[in-house]
């Protein structure tokens, strides 16, 4: 087994329950691992857990993922849409990290860095500048107008439950603001219980935001 | 070619994702599965230039110590050669990063066994139309970034068509250079055409930009898997008939392409 298993199952077995929207169980009597929606109600004792559908295995993870129930692409699997409706199966640690690694990628691994003092955060400039194509003009962004997308597209109200931990560059941190201040758990649930999603680098789709703004703020002072 | 297992090492897929199109990651996490189900290595993961996880993140996901690194990637060109070693901070074949000891495959689409696969891919698409009336149209985006880019298409034209397959002709075509691939029936002498995506996924540019160049498609469709029914072959447009191929890195033997670079960086490296 992996040493991220390992510390994954161990994490677990401690009483951690919660990963983003995904509510993580010990079945000690059939010796596994059960994830469902949090806010699927459970039912152990039925075959279907409750009228849910049964995955075996961490192979449908993705597929779970991939879309919101109203149909849309989930770019970025911070999300807060993840599907209901499902409840998933793992007979071991090392595929619960792989089911995990599907629902929310690396975030197993970025946790377990942060809790070692390993991880190393990327600032938003540093991200920006290494854009190639047509995304290299979003490092034009200025610095206001990349604060004001932060609340305009990060954060729980827009969907995404990832705590920020990158700032604009090392001198230059997010302003206060829902976005700047979430903690990377959605739902009531303490921080000791909840493996927290960490964006430790900006979003692809953030960086489509930011071209976008800097063409914006581009044609505008074109205009004056 | 065979690999001998390598249960100390990881395999570590690179791709390039969108952020529009789900369809873009699809084979590279179908190839990882594949992979994975041999038992060959300790762990198989993906990462991606415009998905999650990045290739940044990689580092994260990863427990050996040894890492062989196989862009996914249909040619050699400006990611393979610039953005992936920047992002994964590899300087050579074999690299030294935080502890790890990261080896730099070849893209599979340089591989020579994907003659073979473009053959077999052109065959399914058009069962039973004769060859000497038909010319294969290789067809990739091109780009003004990097020269090598339309390097492996060009190659695969000469291998095929010096393959004894008998195809009229045989010939490259791409989306952002010449010749283009939107002059498909003017380049071609016969009644029969076949294209061939030399793309991995029938993402963003297979399957919604290439199709409106055809003429198959008046605008820019919705993604393949949002699609209730997916195209019927053949079509019939200006005057030829047309066969359009699934991407080729939708083929489901593409890992054992990814299997063979690592072999092949082995023999050729240690």
């Amino acid at each position: 087994m992996t040493a991220t298993a390992t510390q994954l199952g161990n994490l677990i077995k401690s009483g951690v329950h919660r990963m983003g929207e995904i509510e993580i169980k010990i079945d000690d009597s059939n010796n596994r691992f059960i994830l469902h929606h949090f806010e699927d109600p459970l039912i152990l004792n039925d075959p279907t857990f409750g009228g849910l559908v049964v995955h075996e295995g961490p192979e449908n993870a993705r597929d779970i993922s991939t879309y919101a129930e109203d149909g849309t692409y989930r770019f970025t699997k911070g999300q807060v849409n993840l599907k209901r409706g499902w409840v998933m199966l793992l007979r071991s640690a090392e595929e619960l990290r792989l089911a995990l690694d599907q629902f929310y990628p690396a975030c197993v691994g970025l946790f377990l860095a942060q809790q070692g003092g390993t991880l190393e955060v990327e600032m938003l400039r540093d991200k920006l500048n290494r854009q190639t194509g047509m995304y290299r003009f979003a490092r034009s962004i200025s610095d206001a107008g990349a604060q004001k997308l932060v609340q305009e597209v990060c954060g729980p109200a827009h969907q995404c439950a990832k705590k920020i931990l990158w700032k604009l560059d090392a001198q230059t941190p997010l302003e206060d603001s829902e976005a700047s201040r979430f903690n990377g758990i959605p739902g009531n649930v303490p921080e000791s219980k909840a493996i927290p999603l960490l964006c430790r680098e900006a979003c692809n789709h953030f960086v489509a935001e930011c071209r976008k703004a800097a063409k914006a703020e581009f044609e505008a002072k074109n205009v004056q | 070619m065979s690999i001998a297992p390598k249960p100390t090492s990881a395999l570590l897929i690179v791709g390039h994702g969108s952020t529009e199109n789900p369809d873009s990651s699809t084979p590279y996490f179908e190839h990882a599965d594949e992979i994975r189900r041999r038992g060959l290595f300790a762990e198989v993961h993906c990462c991606f230039w415009k998905e999650e996880p990045s290739m940044r993140e990689a580092m994260y996901l990863i427990d050996s110590d040894e890492v062989y690194v196989v862009p996914d990637f249909i040619s050699e060109g400006y990611f393979t050669q610039d953005v992936i070693p920047r992002e994964l901070q590899l300087t050579g074949p074999t690299t030294e990063v935080k502890g790890k000891t990261y080896h730099y495959c070849l893209p599979v689409g340089v591989h020579r066994s994907m003659t073979g696969l473009i053959l077999k891919r052109a065959k399914e698409v058009a069962p039973g139309v004769d060859p000497a009336d038909t010319t294969l149209i290789i067809t990739g985006h091109g780009t003004g970034l990097n020269q090598n880019s339309t390097k492996a298409i060009r190659d695969q034209v000469d291998l095929i068509a010096a393959s004894g397959a008998g195809y009229a002709a045989v010939l490259d075509a791409y989306m952002e250079e010449q010749p283009f691939i939107a002059e498909w029936d003017k380049m071609s002498q016969t009644p029969n055409v076949v294209v061939v995506p030399f793309f991995i996924s029938d993402g963003l540019h297979s399957y919604q930009d290439i199709p409106v160049m055809l003429g198959i498609e008046s605008e820019v469709g919705a993604a393949a898997s949002q699609r209730e029914i997916f195209r019927h072959n053949p079509h019939s447009l200006r005057e030829k008939m047309l066969y359009y191929s699934s991407a080729i890195g939708t083929e489901r033997l593409l890992a054992d392409v990814i299997l063979d670079q690592v072999a092949d960086f082995d023999k050729i490296h240690q």
